[in-house]
């Protein structure tokens, strides 16, 4: 038989030249470092002091990856330099690593993989990995598997490697995640569908046709999803094929899987034991780093195969010191683990360090709290500092007394001031020095034209410049997932609370299906006194920029009622904001009471038409608003003076008034006993002296009549 | 001495057990009236006892004692006749059969659901509903059904449980699509490790999304593991608290207690905002004493984890309850709460179950049944009689008392009734043949359904066909796929089908 053992002899040829080939995508093809990642790339950020990149690297050799491709993007020098200066460039380490280096163009990581199959470097089936990769897990393994499915199968294209947790872990992503729909016995994936947290998905939709040909199928909603995929040669050129595909696991997975035409077979791998997660965002950071310091990576743990090729001793409760014994702990400072603390690094007396990774060569001031945080290398800390779940990057000082409250995050080489004050979720870079030539960055560079004076927050003689908070101006064109919103949910010390009442309040919306009536009406009063909420703040902004800038009643009157149909709240709204507006506004003069009433009359007269230009005159309304608006303000004694302007610009004529006073809400009815009554029932009395001064001087000329109002 | 008299009037039944015995609109011709009497579906005959006698012993290997019998009220006659005829009083002793009517025609096709709402008065504890044509395996026994009850809503507030079967495929020849469609069995979504049902897709659903199969996140969140199937049916027996029946008359507009209600019931599991408007209602404040300590003492006992994190770091924060808020509308009494809805699954291997509602699956019950038995000439002379020597009865056939079968006949695979008359060179093949047939010289019948006192005359071959009880087919006539009624026999036309179809989810749910 002489053809079988010649094809036998094939197979085993083939088998022996297989070098397993891995590609990582250095690149993260998003900002969500920012601006941590501003002169440097992401994949060279420190994790428990070795670099993100260096922890893949080694993830990769641990599952016996023998050729590695790292393509990057931004800051490709840096990746380069970084990969020629590491361990794995030694003649020794058995690896070959391959920088590849794309153009600027490439934003996603479909184009990424366009390039390759471009560069056409792959021979064979192939690890595809994020360059953001912590794992222990045996990727040959799933390797074979692969291959061993292949066979059988040549459309089985890729396998993607998946963790079990638990829906709410917390190195599970709230805010990018995956439900997979699975074949119970050969775990091929049959649908796969991207869900974001904030506004959170509702609903996961599994075709029919699906359920035709697999009769029992698992969704799992309780998954990691590690980016680590093995794929064969043809995933790279239907990346090529379908040009629109950018994400690997929304554009790619979903679409091969959704796909009429393609045929192909999507596999999932599910990891019961061992670690795989990504470093994605500052909160996966933030849960990474505690992974690895409470050992759920072994082998790889920082005492033992620290990529970085540091040595750390291990001690009690998860602290990790560096080994040789330049680390200078004072006798008064403590240190709480899980933590680790690098080479050369000092710790002052009285220092606090909790669950906080500190670079080398750092210090720590006298009396300084450290918790929950991060510090790269050759960063110091002045006396008393306080850092509370923030990431501070690279040869960073700060001054002394300075607070950095939680989800900051402090650029490389910032020098932040005595008694700087970082509120939550301040995001710091240094200042430029012209003659710098960095790789351009049109955020930085907007960022530095739109700076205000920040002396309070950053402190005296900073180089700091403050990064805007909030959405962005095209935050609706981005990405779902990239939204701010949405990016909440990834960042360091944001529980988001408020987002998740909100879904939550959300949540019983959509599944009472509009059934339940009581249900809908619920949520829609919520969402009410949320648009009122808004409304108020609008209303308030609006006028404040009209009063300031001088703008006429008429078009003052156009914005507010704009403001009123777009977020359709009562009429009575706005007039309680107008009058609010205009009480508020009312300049207090030491001068006596002639001196008071010449700046109301002037005010009122400049700004009194307007609450009955906004839509709808209600004279009685008007006066009951400004009442009740009084009752509640410190400037009650103010009410007899401006119902006597109003009266005086015809704004409420004497008829509207006594209608007013003889009303049941005008003498506070209904309302609790308080301050509020007691208020309200003043301002009334002062309407009934009103009245009577009319009944008094019914024909007279009322040129002196609120005399006796003055308080 | 009255002790024991006192002694039963204090224990209180822990179920009472609701038999829903419908008109059975699926069966037609079958169920159709013979005359003016009624054939009520109840009483059709498998493998030659009446459908009713096996929920029935069913219910007794359980020890449940009340039985409530609910049927229309034409129905009650006959039906109250049979439960004091000597075949059923004798073989149920413990149950005390209530049968109950309520006002239903053919035509007003009221729901499951207005049935239980009907007699909701006449239930005053935790109860199970059966329908009238649930053939249980011998494997499968009420008490597991009942003890997964017990035991969940005891310790986790569950409010109720249901049964699914596996359902063998159906053989693409034995199909006789003339006999109406079989319904599509609904995708239902269910957890494997707690035992929970979490999802039916109900027809409605489909109608609304017919692409794609939906399912809520916060489903997924809640059981993050869920299972997706379609290849199982619902026996329609459900074990419920008492206070599922005060939801029920809150929700009016429901009819179905299968395609409609229990669906619903499952979203109360996690939907925050229907626990919080249900949760009352379905959980009522009591001072009975639980056995939640006891239970948290047992070394055996574990408690649900809601969010099972296997091999988890331990979690620092639980994201929900960091986001504890004033907006959170759950009132902290129904936290340890769960207002589960059990699932018990049955799978194909495990022994034959089927649901005798539609024509087909009638067939394939009694089909059933003959292998589980070997026929034997009967033993006593008179009967032994009847039959001649040169009849050919083959030994998975069933020939029932009284019954005369002629020279040279032969019956294969056949169910054949009581005091039937087959005359001579009959050949009857994988047929049920209910009670006063009368098959002449020579007729041919294949797959065949024959309702009672049926007459079919000399050398007429039918094949695959259903007939009304007391139709006649003359003698040389040859039908194939067909329902022949009464009423139409001359001209067999389509208008009864197309009722039978519009009335098919109402009688397949009125069971």
């Amino acid at each position: 038989m002489p053809p079988k053992s010649s094809a036998g002899k094939e197979k085993d040829l083939a088998g022996e030249d297989d070098v397993l080939q891995a590609v990582i995508l250095a690149d993260s093809f998003n900002r969500r470092f920012r601006p941590l990642t501003v002169g440097k790339p992401r994949c060279l950020l420190p994790v428990c002091n070795a670099t993100l990149l260096d922890w893949t690297f080694e993830s990769l050799a641990l599952a016996g990856v023998q050729e590695i491709f790292v393509i990057c993007r931004s800051y490709a020098a840096q990746v380069k330099a970084a990969i020629q200066e590491s361990k794995w460039s030694k003649p020794t380490s058995g690896i070959k690593i391959v920088p590849i280096i794309t153009s600027k163009e490439t934003f996603t990581p479909g184009d990424a993989m366009r390039d390759i199959y471009t560069h056409g470097i792959i021979k064979t089936d192939f690890v595809l990995v994020m360059g953001d990769l912590v794992s222990n897990v045996r990727i040959d393994e799933v390797v074979r598997i692969h291959k061993e499915r292949r066979k059988t199968n040549k459309d089985a294209i890729m396998t993607m490697v998946v963790k079990e947790s638990g829906a709410t872990h917390r190195t599970r992503s709230r805010a990018d995640y995956g439900v997979f729909v699975l074949d119970t016995e050969t775990s091929e994936c049959l649908h796969y569908e991207a869900a974001v947290g904030y506004p959170p998905t509702r609903h996961v939709r599994v075709p029919r046709d699906v359920l035709a040909e697999h009769p029992e199928v698992e969704i799992r909603n309780d998954l990691i999803d590690c980016s680590i995929d093995v794929c064969s040669v043809e995933v790279p050129s239907l990346f090529q094929d379908n040009f629109d595909y950018g994400d690997i696991r929304r554009d790619f997975v979903h679409g091969v899987l959704t796909s009429d035409l393609l045929m192909k077979n999507i596999y999932c791998y599910v990891v019961k034991e061992g670690y795989a997660a990504r470093v994605a965002d500052t909160r996966s950071y933030d849960s990474v780093s505690k992974d690895i310091l409470s050992r759920w990576t072994f082998p790889l743990v920082p005492d033992d195969n620290h990529p970085s090729g540091h040595s750390y001793e291990y001690l009690r409760s998860n602290t990790y010191i560096a080994k040789d014994s330049s680390v200078v702990l004072s006798r008064t400072c403590k240190v709480n683990g899980p933590s680790l603390i690098g080479s050369h690094s000092t710790i002052s007396p009285g220092a606090v360090i909790t669950a906080s990774v500190i670079g080398q060569r750092c210090t720590i001031g006298p009396n300084a709290v450290v918790s929950h945080s991060y510090l790269f290398d050759d960063t110091h800390l002045g006396a008393g500092v306080v850092v509370e779940q923030s990431i501070v990057g690279a040869r960073v000082a700060i001054g002394e007394g300075s607070r950095i409250a939680r989800g900051s995050l402090v650029g490389d080489g910032v020098t932040l001031g005595t008694g700087a004050r970082l509120g939550p979720f301040e995001r710091v870079s240094r200042r430029r020095s012209q003659a710098e030539d960095e790789e351009s960055d049109e955020e930085w560079e907007e960022v530095e034209q739109n700076q205000g004076d920040n002396t309070a927050t950053v402190g005296e003689g900073s180089n700091a410049i403050v990064w805007p908070k909030g959405p962005s101006e095209d935050d609706e064109e981005l990405e779902e997932v990239e939204r701010y919103d949405n990016q909440r949910l990834m960042r360091i010390g944001d529980d988001a609370a408020d987002l998740l009442a909100h879904s939550a309040a959300d949540a019983s919306d959509s599944s009472s299906d509009g059934e339940d009536a009581s249900d809908a009406s619920s949520v829609h009063a919520l969402s009410t006194a949320a648009a009122e909420h808004e409304f108020q703040a609008e209303v308030t902004q609006s006028l404040d920029r009209a009063f300031a800038e001088g703008h006429s009643v008429d078009n003052a009157a156009v914005e507010l009622k704009t403001l009123r149909m777009a977020s359709n709240v009562d009429l009575r709204r706005v007039r309680e904001a107008v009058v609010a507006a205009i009480v508020e506004r009312v300049p207090l003069v030491a001068g006596g009471p002639a001196a008071q009433r010449a700046e109301i009359a002037a005010l009122v007269a400049r700004w009194g038409p307007l609450i009955n230009q906004i839509g709808g005159v209600d004279p009685v309304e008007t006066v009951e608003v400004l009442q009740y608006h009084c009752a509640r303000s410190t400037r009650q004694p103010l009410f007899g003076q401006l119902l006597a302007a109003l009266y005086q610009d015809d704004i409420v004529d004497e008829d509207d008034i006594r209608a007013w006073h003889a009303s049941g809400a005008a003498r506070g009815q209904g309302l609790k006993p308080g301050a509020v009554l007691e208020g309200v029932k003043h301002c009334w009395r002062v309407g009934g002296k009103m009245i009577e001064q009319f009944d008094a001087q019914e024909s007279s000329d009322e040129e002196e009549d609120e005399e006796s109002d003055d308080e | 001495m009255d002790f024991d008299e006192s002694s039963v009037k204090v224990a209180t039944q822990e179920f009472v057990a609701v038999v829903l015995a419908g008109f059975g609109t699926n069966l037609i011709p079958l169920t159709s009236n013979h005359g003016d009497e009624p054939c009520p579906k109840a009483l059709l005959p498998i493998a030659n006892r009446p459908m009713l006698d096996y929920p029935l012993s069913w219910l007794e290997g359980s020890r449940i004692r009340d039985v409530l019998l609910i049927c229309p009220a034409p129905q009650k006659a006959a039906i109250s006749h049979y439960l004091h005829s000597d075949s059923s009083a004798s073989s149920f002793p413990s149950l005390r059969i209530d049968l109950q009517i309520y006002d239903e025609t053919v035509e007003s096709g009221q729901g499951t659901c207005d049935v239980l709402r009907q007699i909701a008065n006449r239930i005053k504890q935790d109860f199970v509903v059966i329908p009238c044509d649930f053939v249980p395996p011998p494997s499968f026994n009420l008490t597991a059904v009942l003890d997964k009850f017990r035991t969940e809503s005891t310790y986790d507030g569950s409010i109720a449980t249901a049964c699914f079967f596996e359902a063998p495929k159906p053989d693409k020849n034995t199909v006789t699509e003339e006999w109406g469609m079989l319904p599509p069995p609904l995708p239902i979504v269910w957890d494997n490790k707690t035992g929970t049902l979490l999802h039916v897709d109900t027809p409605d659903d489909f109608d609304q999304h017919n692409e794609d199969l939906q399912l809520t996140m916060s489903l997924l969140t809640s059981y993050p593991r869920a299972m997706l199937s379609t290849s199982f049916q619902d026996a329609h027996v459900y074990v419920c608290r008492r206070s599922v029946l005060d939801a029920l008359q809150e929700k009016s507009d429901i009819e179905s207690l299968r395609e409609e209600f229990i669906p619903w019931l499952c979203e109360i599991q996690y939907s925050t905002s229907k626990r919080a408007k249900y949760g009352a209602i379905l959980n009522p404040p009591s001072n009975a004493t639980t056995q939640n300590l006891a239970l948290q003492h047992s070394t055996l006992h574990t408690t649900l984890p809601k969010h099972p994190h296997h091999l988890a770091p331990p979690s620092t924060e639980d994201v929900r309850t960091a986001a504890s808020s004033p907006l959170d509308p759950e009132p902290a009494e129904f936290h340890d709460v769960s207002f589960r809805v059990g699932i018990i699954l049955h799978r194909a291997t495990q022994g034959f179950a089927a649901r005798a509602n539609t024509l087909q699956t009638y067939l394939d019950v009694n089909r059933h049944c003959l292998t589980q038995t070997t026929y034997s000439l009967p033993t006593d002379s008179e009967s032994r009689a009847l039959i001649d020597t040169k009849a050919q009865i083959s030994s998975d056939s069933m020939v029932g008392h009284t019954t005369k079968v002629g020279e040279r006949t032969s019956i294969k695979k056949s169910v054949i009734g009581k005091h039937c008359i087959i005359g001579k060179m009959v050949k009857v093949v994988g047929c049920v043949v209910l009670d006063h047939c009368v098959i002449a010289d020579g007729a041919k019948l294949d797959g065949c359904i024959l309702g009672k006192n049926t007459k079919i005359g000399a050398k007429a071959e039918l094949s695959k066909c259903v007939t009304q009880a007391g139709y006649e087919v003359e003698g040389g006539e040859s039908f194939k796929n067909e329902k022949l009624d009464v009423s139409d026999w001359t001209v067999p036309d389509d208008t009864s089908e197309e009722d039978d179809n519009a009335q098919s989810d109402v009688g397949d749910d009125s069971a």
